[in-house]
């Protein structure tokens, strides 16, 4: 099989093309090209051409489909079109770099004393709360980084080099500006009840959203394949996106305990942020699970936010 | 229907255009006049309702872009819109001690001459549906002087008023507080300085690709 691989602007990105068997995977084929171009894999995008004109999306090559299933016909030939995705990094890494930052930040203004450079001189009275406080945040990015190297099953999916430095910027800022005020030597505690009822609700919902982790796990095979499948069991049955659910409401613990500015901002952005995800997994399980040719139709559930979304 | 509203649009739209105009007309007449009787030091003084009244009424604008009565996109009109509302009420308005100052003249200026071509500008494409080519090419040349002029007075004077801020305390949140927050208007300042650096550029670009644009399709017709 010849395979012609070409630019969006049409230039022939493999001169004189790739000669593969006619039983070659899109693996086979992205191994080959990788060879010829030294881009490897995972920043290789191949789909099939469009007509020009057309408001399709274009069909993108799966990796693990054999190169027979995209010739229509004409079976010794095919044409792919190639887009340079730049540098990749793991989902694995892109999520231990920007969880690494929080947990190490914080403590830093617990311990140490900062507060000299800003102006503060003198002794600092810690509450207890800003010790729990600190534990209850170790423990949500210790826990996330855990579940990122041992529950997270990631489909084949990399994640550009540029978001490390997006993502970074997010969770260390935030971070950095959190622990500022919660360790600051002028808070001011909430009274001891708002504490309780906001650390115990938040802890019940992270032991939820780690065992919302676990049910997503269980829908993909250890070697990540699975695609997608309709969520089932615990909150799901009721809310698509029950990770985000739980993750959001564990926040919301957490500054019902706390309470600074700085925290409910984060809290603010980060359901913004989820929420989006959220709606763009549920409309695409809608579709994919439309009911017809023997599919299983997507159940009427609540997107993220019950009962709001 | 839809006819209805689209003239309901026009007439508004122009209304808007034309009256804002008025305002900026007369702070360019205040200025001058003043410039040319007392001296710069009171030009601020003589401007003052005009500019407060036709500088925060450029918020509708925000408005007009997020319901979509207009095109322009909000990237460009925020920032716009947020650095002249900080300098008029941030810093002229709040602190008096700056209002004496040259750079408050070339800042009224530079302000005044743009928003006249530009208001001017959309006020003929609503009312009349087309404007003169001599129009286009002020609204998409004049940026060329009055961005950097316009720029710098405004960097200049913040970076004037700063030490009137800082002793003022003026819209300071300070610690202890039950929402265990704060805020220095000191350093935000300094924050709003420097968003300028990459601010201009990005604003500036945008202006070189818009009169690319546009003149270059009038040049077609």
């Amino acid at each position: 099989m010849k395979v012609t691989v070409v630019s969006r602007s049409g230039r022939e990105v493999v001169k004189g093309g790739i000669h593969l068997s006619d039983s070659a995977t899109v693996a086979d084929l992205q191994e080959a090209i990788h060879k010829q171009t030294k881009k490897y894999p995972s920043r290789q995008r191949l789909t099939l051409p469009v007509q020009p004109g057309s408001k399709e999306r274009p069909v993108v090559l799966n990796y693990k489909k054999s190169l027979q299933d995209y010739t229509s016909g004409n079976s010794d030939s095919l044409t792919v079109v190639f887009k340079d995705l730049g540098p990749q990094v793991s989902y694995r890494t892109l999520f231990f770099c920007e969880y690494l930052g929080p947990l190490l930040l914080y403590p830093v203004f617990y311990y140490f004393p900062v507060y000299q450079y800003f102006g503060y001189k003198g002794e600092r009275v810690i509450h207890p709360v800003q010790t729990y406080a600190l534990y209850y945040w170790c423990f949500h990015y210790a826990k996330r980084i855990l579940e990122t190297f041992f529950v997270h099953r990631f489909s084949h999916a990399t994640s550009p080099l540029s978001n490390v430095f997006r993502n970074c910027a997010y969770y260390w800022t935030f971070g950095s500006y959190i622990a500022y005020y919660m360790n600051h030597p002028l808070y001011t505690p909430v009274n001891d009840l708002q504490m309780k009822i906001g650390f115990g609700f938040g802890i019940l919902c992270q032991i939820s959203n780690f065992y919302c982790h676990i049910i997503l796990k269980n829908l993909r095979s250890p070697g990540g394949e699975g695609g997608y499948q309709i969520p089932k069991g615990f909150l799901f049955n009721i809310v698509t996106c029950a990770n985000y659910t739980t993750e959001i409401y564990q926040w919301l613990g957490f500054n019902i305990a706390t309470q600074t500015v700085a925290g409910y901002i984060f809290l603010a952005v980060a359901t913004f942020i989820m929420t989006n995800w959220a709606l763009a997994k549920h409309r695409r399980l809608k579709k994919l699970f439309d009911g017809k040719e023997g599919r299983p139709r997507y159940p009427r559930r609540w997107i993220i936010l019950p009962p709001f979304l | 229907m839809a006819g209805f509203f689209s003239l309901l649009r026009r007439i508004y739209l122009s209304l808007y255009n034309w009256t804002v105009l008025f305002g900026w007309c007369q702070v360019l007449y205040f200025v001058l006049k003043t410039l040319n009787e007392s001296g710069h030091e009171h030009v601020y003084e003589a401007a003052e309702k005009s500019l407060l009244f036709a500088q925060t009424a450029a918020v509708l604008e925000i408005l007009h872009g997020l319901v979509g009565l207009v095109r322009s996109p909000i990237t460009a009109t925020l920032p716009q819109i947020s650095s002249r509302l900080f300098l008029t009420w941030g810093i002229l308005w709040s602190f008096p001690e700056t209002r004496s100052h040259v750079l408050v003249t070339s800042l009224l200026i530079s302000w005044s001459i743009t928003e006249i071509i530009r208001y001017s500008f959309f006020g003929f494409k609503e009312t009349f549906g087309f404007t003169p080519s001599w129009l286009l090419w002020l609204r998409y040349s004049s940026f060329l002087v009055l961005y950097p002029t316009g720029i710098s007075s405004e960097v200049g004077l913040i970076y004037i008023a700063l030490p009137f801020i800082k002793a003022s305390e003026k819209y300071c949140i300070r610690m202890p507080n039950k929402w265990n927050s704060s805020f220095d208007y000191f350093y935000a300042a300094i924050a709003a300085m420097g968003i300028y650096i990459p601010g201009s550029p990005h604003m500036y670009t945008y202006m070189l690709a818009q009169r690319k644009k546009a003149l270059s399709k009038s040049k077609r017709e």
